[in-house]
């Protein structure tokens, strides 16, 4: 195989050259992110810092600036995952393991679900949270957070539920257990994997989620990192690249841990299956 | 039996969502022994926060037992009135006492989100002291006052001499018409093309600057009004709503003006005051009576040469008709919610905000035209800055808005004109064709005259 | 009653999900608004919104935009490039997979306002883009105001790409080899062996691939409101971005509203669409 022909060779080579060349376009407005929050005298412009400075975290990092909205994001997006990962293993279990005339209809309702453009129901949304007072409630933006991932996270279940084999089920059922039960002690174990994507998949979304909060969390003490952040540049943003740069950093650094636990540890095309496979 | 446990989960589920939701949504209104108070802040504006912060230990101390919680919101004008409107719609996240414009005033009081003052100004000996005009700012269609005015402002010409002067304009420039101002600013771009000119701020992102440091200023020197106040009715089809968009037109056109790409970045007057005039890259623009809060020791922009570089006049009208100058008026007030749960506690707290001492140093370190004759008559309110007596002057040529309900949307609608003509997406006629359009659909036919 | 442990989905979604859409639908119909005499006791209007909006210059304008960033930054620039470096990475070098995938990952694992601040200082006028062209060269527009769609539109395809690509990978990793084998053996060329073997095994990945990225892309806002705030002009208002304007910054809610219920029109649209697509794999 390795005697292939020059021409071969060439192909190859122009492959993995384009390639590079495209992670290469990829790659420049992140290294801007990076460069623009150790520069002591920072810009738009992608450049070699001047000099290294730590000031521009240090500048952020305070706490009604930085910390308390990163543990506002941190409530939200952990009270979103949860509450999707428990709703969505309950409903996936029947889904998945009876067969009813119910199904079709139901994953059908979910599927569209996936497909409902969130920012088209944001200002219905508002008025709807005006009417119950539920503005201004982390509890109720948890809970609503939670119903928008849920079509995607109930989807993603059902598929790695699908794929537990049933024959161990059916011996416990054989010895009196209940369904809940099994689900407890059989399924859930067995698949946790999944849920581990599926939470974590909510919890990125819900940490990177900014126009929902935008709406409907208005006190500056409880909004999360992407609402603040955002008046952060608005007020400061012709000037303070370097802070705004390190803020931006700070607040990407869980999702990206997150993201490289996933596709290192549990596996990334694993994860892809259960979102994708029809 | 398993039904049962199953309905049983079912409800506990049920219950356990709402009583959670429930539960922390006692935390937003209705607290009688809370104020809140919301306000605008941002980097540049730092005065109203700097005294309720002054005020709320005072307070306090002065109302054991009640808990004054400040609530800046770090965002531009634009967005604080659309966060402002967003908190007022809810009685739980409605404020006790807010930073409200004046022109939102009969609006919000139509929504019902303002407290009535009347029994309340009644017993405040301080109300005397307040002028004529800054009650009439507070007072809504039914007769009532509704916001206390915290100060206003006027508007005029702010001009760089060295700049002027290097392109060969005499000074004191004192324009007496449009043409004239068109006249100079052509001096400056011939002399120094890579400057601005003049600017008249336009387009969507300066939000209401753009109508009152803007077409505001130009249509009220015409001979056709936007509003016939007599008839109650919103003028279209006017001569003078084409020619003030054509002014604008000419300025950005003829690169008068800051290229359209630099003007339609919200945060451009940032630049104007911190960068432009301080290092001479402007001519002039139109601007507030505020200015100098700015360039003032302890400004955002802080700049102590100003007092010798930048020079004043006031702003013509087209052809030098009338007096011959034109300025708007507008200003900020506080007002009490519609829904306080406690509002005797509220308005204790805007009487102290507003009481003479607080209300000296606010106007002095925003330099704002004073509404109190105590304070307009104060040494050291006259002494503040070197302008304060020219823009306090202007207030026998200025204009207010058009005090209606509907003044909101139909300057957004302005705004849109002014962008649409300022980027040549489309002409005045154009513009001016889409604005009546508008308002007719804002307003109605029954309230549209011309 | 084995479908219980269903409830709580039910009743979620059918709070958050079903009812603010029905919401949407009834306020649409009435004038709310945040200021106002509407503000207080909201009147029912009829079609009066629609009306206007139908007959709104900035309508048919958001549409059309709307359309071309779907179809530039999703349909084309995501799901082609997408389905290319995937084909390029099956057959690359080890270690320039990782590494050019960990870039391409990067962009789209951020939270979408860093991205959007990041491609905010990429396109601006004094940016990156700008310092490139002008080390070979070329002065560069002011890309935010002079081409504001096609900053979006690559901005969108920069951050949405990489998921693009991982669909495809996964679904050509699923290919069996005997079939690509065959298909050298008679003869196939390359061009030729991707029409007529490859894609249509992984038709379903690409129907779905689809499906999500127009989805998501229809209801961008936050990456165009931060770049653009939409302008200059209505030049870069999508529908998202016009329904804010409408409904909070000029607080005409029931007109944002009437948006609203465009936007899920057109989303139930295509998602009916690429379900039937689907349908047939599904039912064997």
């Amino acid at each position: 195989m390795n005697l292939a022909s020059p021409r071969r060779a060439a192909a190859s080579l122009a492959r993995n050259l384009a390639l590079v060349l495209i992670g290469l376009c990829f790659v420049v407005p992140l290294a801007w992110l990076v460069l623009a929050s150790i520069d002591t005298s920072p810009s738009q412009r992608t450049e070699v810092p001047e000099g290294f400075t730590l000031a521009n975290y240090q500048a952020v990092l305070t706490f009604d600036g930085t910390l308390l909205p990163l543990w506002n994001s941190t409530l939200l997006s952990t009270g979103t995952a949860i509450v999707t990962v428990l709703v969505a293993v309950l409903a996936a279990y029947p889904l998945s393991r009876y067969q009813s005339r119910f199904n079709k209809p139901y994953l059908y309702a979910i599927l569209f679900g996936t497909c409902l453009p969130i920012t088209a129901i944001m200002v219905p949304v508002y008025s709807l949270f005006v009417r119950l007072g539920y503005l201004d409630n982390l509890a109720a933006v948890t809970f609503f957070m939670a119903a928008t991932s849920l079509p995607m996270a109930i989807w993603m279940m059902k598929n790695f539920m699908d794929s537990v084999p049933v024959s161990l089920e059916e011996a416990a059922w054989v010895d009196g257990a209940s369904a809940m039960g099994t689900l407890r002690r059989i399924v859930v174990p067995l698949m946790r994997p999944g849920i581990a994507v599926v939470f974590i998949f909510v919890f990125i979304q819900a940490w990177g989620n900014f126009f929902v909060p935008f709406i409907l969390l208005l006190s500056p003490a409880k909004q999360p990192a992407a609402v603040s952040i955002y008046s952060f540049f608005g007020q400061y943003g012709t000037v303070a690249y370097g802070e705004l740069a390190a803020f931006s950093l700070l607040y990407s650094l869980p999702v990206i841990a997150l993201y490289v636990l996933v596709s290192r540890g549990i596996g990334g095309s694993f994860a892809l299956q259960g979102a994708v496979k029809g | 039996m398993h039904r049962t446990r199953a309905t049983l989960a079912f409800a506990v589920v049920t219950a356990a969502t709402v009583a959670l939701v429930g539960c922390s949504a006692d935390s937003g209104g209705g607290d009688d022994d809370t104020i809140r108070i919301v306000y605008q802040k941002t980097d540049a504006f730092v005065a109203l926060d700097d005294l309720f912060k002054k005020v709320k230990p005072e307070f306090e101390k002065a109302n054991p037992g009640i808990t004054v919680s400040l609530e800046p919101i770090v965002a531009d004008e634009a967005d604080y009135g659309t966060k402002l409107a967003l908190m007022q719609q809810s009685p739980d996240t409605a404020p006790d006492v807010f930073y409200e414009d004046t022109f939102k005033v009969r609006s919000d009081v139509d929504a019902g989100y303002l407290l009535n003052l009347d029994e309340y100004l009644a017993d405040w000996s301080d109300w005397s002291q307040f002028n004529e005009g800054a009650k009439e700012a507070g007072r809504a269609d039914d007769g009532s006052v509704y916001a206390v005015p915290l100060g206003t402002d006027t508007r005029g010409i702010w001009y760089s001499k060295s700049v002027l002067e290097e392109a060969g304009v005499s000074l004191p420039w004192e324009p007496k018409s449009w043409e004239e101002i068109l006249d100079t600013a052509r001096k400056v771009h011939a002399a120094s093309p890579d400057k601005v000119a003049f600017n008249v701020y336009s387009g969507k992102p300066a939000g209401e600057g753009s109508v009152m440091q803007g077409f505001g200023m130009l249509m009220y020197g015409t001979d056709d009004e936007l509003y016939d106040a007599d008839e109650k009715k919103w003028v279209t089809g006017s001569q003078g709503f084409v020619d003030s968009l054509a002014f604008i037109e000419t300025l950005y056109s003829e690169g008068l003006a800051p290229a359209p790409d630099v003007a339609l970045d919200g945060s451009m007057w940032q630049k104007l005051f911190g960068e432009w005039f301080p290092n001479g890259q402007i001519g002039g623009t139109i601007e507030g009576s505020w200015s100098p809060s700015f360039w003032m020791e302890g400004g955002q922009y802080a700049w102590p040469e100003y007092v010798d570089d930048i020079g004043v006049a006031a702003f013509p009208t087209q052809n030098g008709q009338g007096d011959g100058a034109v300025s708007l008026s507008g200003g900020w007030t506080l007002a009490v919610g519609a829904n306080s749960g406690n509002p005797d506690a509220a308005f204790d707290f805007l009487a102290m905000a507003l009481d003479k001492e607080n209300a000296l140093d606010y106007n002095i370190a925003n330099s704002q035209i004073a509404v109190r004759t105590d304070v307009a008559e104060d040494p050291a309110y006259l002494e503040a800055n070197p302008f304060i007596g020219f823009f306090t002057d202007l207030v026998t040529s200025t204009h207010f808005r058009p005090a209606t309900a509907d003044y909101p949307q139909i300057s957004a609608e302005i705004q849109a004109a002014t962008e649409a003509v300022m980027t040549g997406q489309m002409t005045p006629e154009e513009a001016a064709a889409a604005y009546d359009e508008a308002v007719v659909g804002i307003v109605g036919e029954d309230n549209v005259t011309g | 009653m084995r479908l219980l442990p269903v409830a709580p989905s039910i009743v979620l979604l059918a709070l958050f999900m079903v009812g603010p859409v029905v919401w949407a639908f009834y306020v649409s119909f009435t004038n709310t608004a945040l200021t106002g005499r509407a503000a207080r006791a909201p009147q029912w209007v009829g079609l009066d919104n629609y009306v206007d909006l139908f007959t709104d210059r900035a309508f048919p304008l958001s549409l059309l935009l709307t359309f071309v960033f779907v179809l530039g930054s999703a349909v084309i620039g995501q799901n082609l490039i997408g389905l290319g470096l995937a084909i390029l990475m099956t057959r690359a070098n080890r270690v320039v997979r990782a590494v050019v995938g960990t870039a391409l990952v990067a962009a789209w694992v951020l939270p979408e306002i860093v991205a959007a601040f990041a491609a905010y200082a990429y396109f601006a006028d004094d940016g990156t883009l700008n310092q490139l062209l002008a080390a070979i060269g070329i002065a560069g527009p002011n890309w935010l105001f002079d081409f504001p769609m096609l900053a979006v539109i690559l901005a969108n395809v920069w951050r949405g790409t990489a998921f693009s690509m991982l669909v495809y990978e996964a679904a050509l990793n699923d290919v069996p080899p005997e079939i690509t084998e065959a298909a050298i053996v008679d003869g196939a060329g390359g061009a030729k062996r991707l029409w007529w073997v490859t894609l249509p095994m992984i038709r379903s990945s690409i129907a779905t691939n689809l499906m999500l990225i127009t989805l998501q892309t229809l209801a961008v806002f936050t990456l165009i409101w931060v770049m653009t705030k939409g302008g200059p002009g209505m030049a870069s208002s999508t529908l998202p971005v016009f329904a804010y304007q409408e409904a909070f910054k000029f607080q005409q809610i029931g007109y944002g509203s009437a948006i609203a219920v465009v936007m899920i029109v057109v989303g139930a649209i295509f998602s009916v669409g690429y379900i039937r697509m689907l349908r047939p794999e599904r039912d064997t």
